[in-house]
C-alpha cells in the first residue's frame, strides 16, 4: 500500500463515522420531537376520531397504531402510573374520568400494541391492558335505519317497539323497526295459524290471507273427501270455511301478519306474508286433539302439493299427552315445517309438568313463554330451563279481532305468533333455510333477560333484528 | 252467550242432576270474577286443547250435602271443575 492509498482510506473512514453520527443524532431528534407531540408521524399513526353507532359495527384490530388501554389497580397513585409510563418511554394520552385508573397510553417507540399490552400486563399494578381497537363502519354496509310503519295504532304495539308507553321499559321489545330496515316479510312465505280460524275479511288481514293458487287441486283426503280449500281448512266441520267465531285466531294472525303501512290499525311482525287459516277450535276457544291432527295433516298435504307452508303457529295446548299429535308434528318436521307452540299459562315449570304440544321432544318444536312490557316473565307464564326455548312479549298485546276490531289480549298464545312472525321474516331473507337452521337461528337471536335466567333454554327475548341479520 | 246469573242457575241445575238431589238443596256459596289461564277455563276435558289466552269469567262455588263444588263459566261456556276428579263441559 503506498502513501496516497493510506490517505484515501483514512478519508473514507472519517466520512463513514460522520454519517453514522449524524444518523444517530437524527434518530434522537425524531424521538424528541415525537415526545413533544410535534413529530412527523406516519398517516396511519395519526389519531383519528372513531365513529361508534349501535349498528353496522366491525371491530378491526389496529395493531399498527401503538396505543393501549391500561387499567391500573385501585389504589395505584397517579404518580406511580406516570412513573411507569415514563420508564417505558410512553405517554399518558388520556385519563378516563368515569373509570378511575383507566388510562389511554401512547407508546413513543413505535412498538406494536400487542408487545406494549404484554409489558403492562406483567406489572402487579395493572389489572388489565388491551389494544385500543379501532372501530370502523364496514365499508360495504350502510348502517340500518329503523323503519316505522304509518299504521295509526302502531304506537300502542309495545311488543314491536317499546318506547316506555304506559309505564313500560323502553327497549323491552323485539326490535321490529330495525328488522324492517332489512325485510318486512314476503308473500312467498306461508304461515299456518292453527287456531279458532281467522276472520279473513278483516280489513287489516284480508290482503295477507293465503289463497289456494290457481291450478292447484282442492284438498282431498281419502276418508274425508274433497274440500274446496280456497282460504284454508276447517277441521271441526271438515269444511272449507275457516272463519273465526271466537277472535283468538284472528288475534294471533294479526300478530304474525296484519298488513303494514296500509294506514289501518296495526302492523304485524310481517307487513307482507301469507296466513293460512286452519280452524280446529270452536267459538268457545277449545277443540279436540283429533281435529288438531287433521288440520296439521292438511298443512303437510298442502306443503307436499307445492304451497310454501314453513311455519305452524300453535297458540294452544293442554297437559294431556297425545302420541298421535306428537307423531303428526314429527311428520311436519320431516316436511321442513317449524312448529311454534305456546308454553302454557299455569305459572308452572314445564320441566316438571309438561304442557303439550310445546313439550314434545321433536326437533321442529319451539316452546314460547310470555314477557310483559317490563321485561319480566308474565305472572301466568309457564317456564322451563330445559323445555321452554324462548320468550316473547305476551301481555296486553294489541291485535286484530272479529268485525274489523282491535283488542288487547294476554297469554303465551300472544307470545307464540310473535316468534312465528320472526321465523317468517327470517325465511323472507333466507327462503332455503332448513327447519333445523331456522330453529337454531331463532334460538341464537335473543337478548338476554335477567328475569329469564334459569327459566328458559336461551334465557332471552326474541330479537327480530338479530334474527334477520 | 250467557251472563253470570244464567251461569249460576245452570250450574245449580247441573250439580243437582249429578248428585241426584233437588235443586233447592244446592246453595250458592260464592260467585266471583276470575281470570282463567286458558279458554277451557283451566278445566279442560280429556283430549281437549284450548287457546292459551287469559280468559275472564266467573268462579262459582256451590254447596250441597255439606260439600263445596266449583264451577267455572264465561260468556261461552260452563264447566264443572274436578267433579269427582274430572272436569266436565256442560
Amino acid at each position: 500500500m503506498n502513501r496516497n492509498n493510506i490517505f484515501i482510506h483514512l478519508a473514507l473512514a472519517l466520512v463513514l463515522i460522520l454519517v453514522a453520527a449524524f444518523a444517530g443524532q437524527l434518530n434522537r431528534w425524531q424521538k424528541d420531537w415525537k415526545s413533544r407531540g410535534v413529530g412527523i408521524v406516519p398517516a396511519t399513526d395519526k389519531k383519528r376520531p372513531t365513529t361508534v353507532t349501535e349498528i353496522g359495527l366491525n371491530e378491526t384490530r389496529s395493531f399498527s397504531r401503538p396505543e393501549v388501554l391500561v387499567k391500573f389497580r385501585s389504589g395505584v397513585s397517579q404518580e406511580t402510573i406516570e412513573g411507569i409510563a415514563a420508564r417505558f418511554h410512553d405517554r399518558i394520552e388520556d385519563r378516563i374520568e368515569s373509570d378511575p385508573g383507566l388510562e389511554a397510553i401512547d407508546d413513543l417507540d413505535n412498538v406494536d400494541a400487542a408487545t406494549v399490552v404484554a409489558e403492562y400486563s406483567k406489572l402487579p399494578e395493572v389489572e388489565y391492558a388491551e389494544p385500543n381497537f379501532e372501530i370502523t363502519l364496514d365499508a360495504n354496509e350502510e348502517p340500518l335505519v329503523p323503519v316505522f310503519p304509518r299504521d295509526p295504532q302502531f304506537s300502542d304495539q309495545w311488543a314491536l317497539q317499546n318506547s316506555g308507553q304506559r309505564g313500560g321499559k323502553e327497549g323491552a321489545d323485539i326490535s321490529a323497526p330495525l328488522a324492517w330496515a332489512k325485510t318486512t316479510g314476503s308473500e312467498d312465505v306461508v304461515v299456518a295459524v292453527l287456531d279458532t280460524g281467522v276472520d279473513y275479511n278483516h280489513e287489516d288481514l284480508a290482503g295477507n290471507i293465503w289463497t289456494r293458487p290457481a291450478g292447484m287441486s282442492p284438498y282431498h283426503d281419502d276418508e274425508l273427501g274433497t274440500i274446496d280449500d280456497e282460504n284454508g281448512y276447517n277441521a271441526i266441520d271438515n269444511a272449507a270455511d275457516p272463519m273465526d267465531e271466537n277472535g283468538h285466531g284472528t288475534h294471533c294472525a294479526g300478530i304474525v301478519g296484519a298488513e303494514g303501512e296500509n294506514d289501518l290499525g296495526i302492523a304485524g311482525v310481517n307487513w307482507k306474508v301469507k296466513i293460512m287459516p286452519l280452524k280446529f277450535m270452536n267459538a268457545g276457544g277449545f277443540g279436540s286433539t283429533k281435529d288438531a291432527i287433521e288440520a296439521i295433516n292438511y298443512a303437510i298435504d298442502r306443503k307436499k302439493a307445492g304451497v310454501n307452508v314453513r311455519i305452524i303457529s300453535a297458540s294452544w295446548g293442554s297437559t294431556q299427552r297425545s302420541r298421535a299429535l306428537e307423531e303428526v308434528i314429527r311428520k311436519a318436521y320431516e316436511n321442513d315445517i317449524l312448529f311454534v307452540a305456546a308454553a302454557g299459562n299455569a305459572s308452572t315449570n314445564n320441566d316438571r309438568t309438561p304442557h303439550y304440544p310445546s313439550s314434545y321432544n321433536v326437533p321442529n318444536v319451539i316452546s314460547v313463554a310470555a314477557l310483559d312490557r317490563h321485561d319480566e316473565l308474565a305472572s301466568f307464564s309457564n317456564y322451563g330451563a330445559k323445555s321452554v326455548a324462548i320468550a316473547a312479549p305476551g301481555v296486553e298485546i294489541l291485535s286484530t279481532w272479529l268485525g274489523n276490531q282491535y283488542e288487547e289480549k294476554s297469554g303465551t298464545s300472544m307470545a307464540t305468533p310473535v316468534v312465528s312472525g320472526v321465523a317468517a321474516l327470517i325465511l323472507s331473507e333466507h327462503p332455503r333455510m332448513s327447519v333445523d337452521e331456522l330453529r337454531k337461528k331463532i334460538l341464537d337471536s335473543t337478548d338476554p333477560i335477567v328475569a329469564l335466567k334459569g327459566k328458559t333454554v336461551t334465557g332471552g327475548r326474541i330479537n327480530a333484528a338479530k334474527a334477520v341479520e | 252467550m250467557s251472563n253470570k246469573d244464567n251461569a249460576v242457575e245452570n250450574a245449580r241445575k247441573d250439580l243437582a242432576k249429578r248428585l241426584k238431589v233437588d235443586a233447592s238443596n244446592v246453595k250458592e256459596r260464592s260467585v266471583e270474577d276470575a281470570d282463567f289461564p286458558d279458554m277451557s277455563l283451566g278445566a279442560a276435558e280429556d283430549g281437549e286443547m284450548s287457546g292459551q289466552m287469559i280468559t275472564p269469567g266467573w268462579r262459582i262455588r256451590l254447596e250441597a250435602d255439606g260439600k263445596t263444588y266449583e264451577y267455572r263459566a264465561d260468556k261461552n261456556q260452563l264447566r264443572a271443575y274436578k267433579f269427582k276428579g274430572k272436569n266436565h263441559r256442560i
